[in-house]
């Protein structure tokens, strides 16, 4: 991980078309944005298993889920607000894919609002899982459709219509490479809270 | 002509966050009177609402079934009826409209007539055609309750304190639907008055299941 | 008893459409019942009928004086036509499910029914409760706001479909969160996220109908959506309502 950021800072050129080094912090961004999407997808998964298993670790793995979400979502959000003041001048732009973001964290707030809300612990475990499913099948209307039925100001994506990819080497590398290393911070960060959380509930009794 | 149903409970243990209400509880309702004993707090009343399919144990199951085979969902609703104290029906609507509703949403409306007679049965005919629920006395309340209990004439009967704020008719009334019930298939009733258990087939004594 | 000779007397083919006719029904009666104790009792329905009122007449008073040009209208009055509707209906709908708890009916309705068929015949009442608000709401923007319909078909196909979403979410979150403490700000909370979607399509198929165009991609987006949240709804609806 140390490598990625020092390798981020030093390695590749600044891509043509941005800001000064402004344009190094996709290599910060953009996995923050995946690593978020990516919790989003393990809080649904390990819901659906709870329901089906009501095992209360998979309970444990889903809130843990949608907390660590909630963070880089956050970082996310502050992180395109930087790249966003340098570029244009502004913070917040309410440009679609912005604000789908800002939505999704609302919807991470609004979970863990809910499992405050419900004091009995089977029941909390249970509501929260349907509702987490229930956003799932929400979510590509607030990720996908918005920003695609309104025009965005939003860089093009990585993944873009041709299908090929547009970095030269040295920023792939880098740029996988974060990619690679968010998710691994998320999932050691994961496996450390929702363990934290299985200790909590055992000495409990 | 008794039926076929069974209503079995397998291990079940119940707990809320604490020590277990009761654990590793078994029983076998297959007809006549089960009694269900045991001090206020004991967890009768829980007990005969995961018989009901109205809470979830913490562990253990609770299996229907009919002739030997298990009961699909819509029947297996209606084979169980249940009465209990928190059990409260539409205070906007009459009695009679409060029974027809359950039925017709439960896919299965019947004609005025059998209505009416359900409601002459718990002794109800004339307070509950036209007077809302809500301006019911508690006595005629708990008849609504027994006349809900009934409405799908179960196999198995659960009542949890049905003598509840009865007078001396409406004791008749319960006893009548009890002997009825005990005839057609099975009857539990838990309560802390010894009244209410008497004669009864079998015994379940709570507070001697949480005993370690 | 004779109930029993007769539902064995059926065929398997005869017991299915039984099976959906009675599904029907029961969805209908469900609506049927909750509507009769709605009029009788009336609560619900003046309190959300009252907020869209005294909306409407904030709104009026505070936008009227402004006098924007006719090109900026429809945008600002989209999105307060949209914000009413949406807190109205967070005034009213959750009530469905809410009282039901609150007076100790709910257990009698799940001992009778299974939760989706309660949960489509609420969501089918919170429809026709919105309908109410709309009626009231929609034509109070035409006279108090002075908005013209340029696409009334428009303007009608997006209250109806975005309604419905709204209704379905709604219906299925006030279950959720029935019986949680802070149920009123909690749900406020929780269905603004999932209904963002709704709103903001919602709110841009309102602009063009205003101008007189008619909507039809972002229709096409809430048909989408209403159908995705009916699946959902009814899929996760015995897991929101269980015990």
């Amino acid at each position: 991980m140390a490598a990625v950021v020092a390798a981020a800072f030093l390695w590749p050129e600044p891509a043509k078309g941005f800001l000064g080094e402004s344009s190094r912090i996709v290599f910060f961004h953009v996995p923050c944005a995946w690593t978020s999407s990516l919790a989003f997808v393990v809080a649904a998964a390990y819901s659906l298993a709870y329901l089906i298993r009501r095992n209360p670790w998979h309970d444990e793995v889903a809130h843990s889920a949608v907390r660590i979400g909630l963070l880089f979502g956050v970082l996310t959000l502050i992180t395109g607000s930087l790249f966003a003041s340098i570029m244009w001048g502004t913070w917040w732009n309410w440009d679609p894919r912005e604000s789908s973001y800002l939505l999704l964290v609302f919807l991470y707030a609004a979970y863990l609002f809910l499992r405050a809300a419900i004091d009995d612990p089977e029941r909390r475990a249970r509501i929260a899982a349907a509702y987490a499913l229930f956003g799932a099948v929400i979510m590509p209307f607030l990720v996908f459709v918005a920003p695609r039925v309104t025009a965005s100001l939003h860089p093009q994506t990585v993944i873009n219509p041709q299908g090929k990819i547009l970095m030269d080497t040295p920023t792939r590398v880098v740029f996988f490479d974060a990619l690679a290393a968010f998710s691994g911070l998320f999932l050691w960060m994961l496996s450390l809270d929702a363990r934290a959380a299985r200790a909590e509930r055992r000495a409990k009794g | 002509m008794p039926s076929a149903t069974t209503l079995t409970a397998e291990n079940l243990s119940k707990s809320f966050s604490g020590p277990p209400l009761f654990r590793g509880l078994s029983m076998s309702v297959r007809g006549g009177l089960v009694a269900v004993a045991g001090r206020n707090g004991s967890g009768k009343t829980t007990l005969l609402r995961i018989l009901a399919g109205l809470a979830r144990p913490t562990s253990g199951r609770v299996v229907l079934e009919r002739a030997g085979r298990a009961l699909p969902d819509p029947e297996r609703r209606l084979a169980v009826g249940w009465s209990s104290p928190d059990l409260e029906l539409y205070g906007e609507l009459s009695g009679e409209e409060n029974l027809r509703f359950f039925r017709r949403a439960a896919g299965r409306p019947e004609p005025l007539e059998e209505s009416r007679r359900r409601l002459r049965e718990v002794g109800l005919a004339e307070e509950a055609i036209g007077r809302r629920v809500e301006e019911l006395s508690t006595g005629m309340r708990q008849r609504l309750r027994l006349a809900f209990a009934t409405l799908f004439d179960p196999d198995v009967l659960l009542l949890d304190e049905p003598a509840n704020g009865l007078d001396v008719e409406g004791r008749a009334v319960l006893a009548t639907i009890v002997e009825r019930a005990r005839r057609r298939g099975a009857v539990v009733i838990a309560s802390n008055d010894e009244r209410d258990l008497a004669g009864a087939d079998e015994r379940v004594e709570l507070d001697v299941s949480r005993k370690p | 008893m004779s109930e029993e000779k007769a539902d064995s007397r059926t065929t398997a083919h005869g017991s299915r459409l039984t099976a959906h006719g009675s599904a029907l029904s029961s969805v209908l009666a469900v609506a049927a019942k909750d509507a009769t104790a709605e009029l009788r009792r009336r609560t619900a329905l003046v309190a959300v009928l009252f907020f869209a009122v005294t909306a409407l007449a904030l709104v009026s008073f505070a936008i009227g004086p402004f006098g924007l040009p006719a090109d900026d209208r429809p945008p600002v009055q989209a999105a307060l036509l949209w914000i009413i509707l949406f807190f109205a209906a967070a005034t009213g709908l959750p009530r469905a499910f809410a009282h039901e708890e609150e007076t100790g009916t709910a257990l009698a309705l799940r001992k009778t029914l299974p939760a989706a068929r309660v949960l489509a015949g609420k969501a089918l009442f919170n429809f026709g409760l919105f309908l109410a608000i709309a009626a009231v709401t929609v034509p109070g923007f035409g006279v108090l706001l002075e908005a013209s319909f340029g696409s009334p078909a428009g303007l009608a196909a997006t209250v109806l479909a975005g309604g419905y979403g709204l209704a379905v979410v709604s219906t299925f979150l006030s279950a959720l969160s029935a019986r949680a403490g802070q149920r009123h700000v909690l749900f406020v909370l929780i269905a603004f996220p999932l209904l963002s979607p709704l709103l903001l399509t919602a709110i841009s198929a309102t602009v063009e109908a205003l101008r007189g165009g008619f909507p039809g991609t972002a229709l096409r987006v809430l048909i989408a959506y209403d159908g995705a949240a009916t699946c959902a709804a009814y899929l996760l609806a015995a897991v929101a309502w269980e015990e």
